[in-house]
């Protein structure tokens, strides 16, 4: 099967990165170690946004074409991003302490960006969850996915404005690592990184989908055996 | 065929019925002004009993205090429709989902601006902050303030109307997505309190609108969804 | 803590948490198309 040779492909390309990552890049003169805690963060957040957008391009399809396939699309999206969106706050936090002092910052716009994005999509995955009816739940989840997903850049800007009116410096900023003029074999890792974990990314939408199928199937199974059961009471009456 | 005068027509009957229901029931208004009184009060107990710290941070509880009174007040005027289907027969009518909306946020926002000004004047009794010096850059906040409530409230109370756990899944929803409207709002009413020394309250008043404009467009755009699917 | 063990708490959530979601989401493909099959 094509999904699992793309599976083998996303495992070797993430275990090779995570070595290159940790073994052979250099210690940053800066950030020392903790720069490379950078390569995993800017990847999840990156597939974290990536997925919110797909959720939402999902929802706005589901509105538009009213195939339920669209639905398990944003579904699928949603809950893999959740998971990323919860890597990169882990790998902001880990890298914080070390280079800041402190797991958190307010006035890291990323930062702060990425915990409301945590919490737009859990809500949006119990919203999914407290609705029974597959329409209505594609219908409510398109909604609140498409005004989540326009949530997030007011958020982003609004917290650097809120950032900017407080200039202090920072030693360490996460940007230097998407700095294209860094050494080769930095940029070369990022690269790398991203690559891995979008394709391991594409693999794991791919088996969340046909889960997401699955249990539409059977929900659709289990409502037409109810039907059937209600009509055979009657019947024998 | 609906034009723009109908639907704002529609608009308003919608909000008068809200308006003519909630004044019959007045004591749910003036409940959810005495909650927000109480939030002031608990602020007060939580951050206290230092003066100058309670000052510092009374922007920042003022609103506080609009949004979690504001996601009672959202959640009643939905709470109308469902008690006899009206919600149902309204999508009945051949009026532009839109119309709803805007009726419904109406209401919405004469509700929230009344807790707007209520507060405002509560917050200035209680931490002992100078409104009057700054009442115009203040109304104008609470005003802003006020529509950005309202017009995230109603789309998220009407998507969570029928919704099991309905009194968590609502301020789950809103209350991430009010995060900019409450920066911006804190940020203005600090800046307008003292003076504005770093001439940052056009820049916040500014994200207030836009913030504004974008939920109510986003808002009216999908609502009539809702009303389709129940 | 050093920064090593920030780098290596960094990783092993990251590197695990992908493992233990692939883990769990091919237990739950499994459950639900085997439920499938008996229904048939």
């Amino acid at each position: 099967m094509k999904t699992r040779v793309l599976g083998l492909v996303a495992l070797t390309a993430v275990v090779a990165v995570t070595l290159v990552a940790l073994f052979v890049v250099p210690p940053d003169r800066n950030q020392g170690d903790a720069q490379r805690i950078m390569y995993p963060h800017v990847a999840s957040a990156w597939l974290a946004y990536l997925s919110f957008g797909v959720t939402a391009l999902a929802g706005i399809g589901w509105l538009w074409k009213r195939d339920l396939r669209l639905d398990a699309v944003a579904h699928a999206a949603a809950e893999i991003g959740v998971m990323f969106t919860a890597f990169a706050i882990w790998g902001g936090m880990m890298w914080g302490r070390p280079i800041w002092g402190v797991f958190w910052q307010w006035e890291d716009p990323r930062l702060t960006t990425t915990a409301l994005l945590l919490a737009l999509y859990v809500g949006y995955l119990l919203l999914r969850r407290l609705t029974d009816d597959p329409e209505r739940r594609a219908t409510r989840a398109a909604i609140v996915g498409i005004v989540a997903a326009i949530d997030i850049p007011i958020v982003h800007f609004s917290v650097e404005w809120w950032r900017g009116l407080h200039q202090t410096a920072t030693i360490g900023s996460p940007d230097r690592v998407l700095n294209p003029a860094a050494p080769g074999i930095f940029v070369g890792t990022l690269f790398g990184t991203l690559a891995a974990f979008t394709l391991t990314w594409l693999y794991l939408m791919i088996r969340r989908y046909q889960l997401a199928r699955a249990e539409l199937a059977r929900e659709e199974a289990r409502r037409i055996d109810v039907l059937m059961s209600a009509r055979t009471a009657e019947v024998a009456r | 065929m609906s034009n723009l005068r109908t639907e704002a027509r529609v608009a308003l009957a919608v909000a008068r019925k809200d308006a003519v229901a909630e004044l019959h029931g007045r004591h749910a208004t003036v409940s959810t002004l005495f909650f927000a009184a109480v939030v002031l009060l608990l602020f007060g107990f939580a951050l206290g009993p230092d003066a100058a710290r309670l000052a510092a941070a009374a922007p920042g509880m003022l609103w506080l205090a609009v949004v979690f009174a504001g996601i009672l007040a959202v959640n009643r005027l939905h709470l109308l429709e469902t008690d006899d289907g009206a919600l149902e027969q309204l999508a009945l009518y051949p009026v532009s989902r839109r119309a709803i909306y805007a009726g419904k946020a109406l209401g919405g926002f004469a509700v929230m601006l009344l807790l707007g000004v209520v507060v405002l004047g509560t917050v200035g009794v209680l931490f002992a902050v100078d409104i009057a010096g700054a009442w115009l850059p203040l109304l104008v906040t609470v005003v802003l303030g006020a529509a950005g409530v309202a017009a995230v409230g109603t789309f998220y109370a009407g998507v969570t109307v029928r919704l099991r756990a309905r009194e968590v899944m609502l301020p789950l929803l809103m209350l991430p997505v009010l995060a900019p409207l409450l920066l911006g709002a804190v940020k203005a009413t600090s800046a307008a309190l003292t003076g504005d020394p770093f001439g940052e309250l056009g820049a916040w008043l500014q994200l207030l609108v836009a913030f504004d404009i974008i939920m109510v467009v986003a808002g009216a755009a999908t609502y009539g969804y809702l009303l389709e699917d129940g | 803590m050093t920064d090593a063990g920030y780098v290596l708490a960094a990783y092993a959530v990251i590197i695990g948490g992908l493992a233990l979601y692939t883990g769990t989401l091919w237990r739950r493909l499994r459950s639900a198309r085997r439920r499938d099959d008996e229904a048939r």
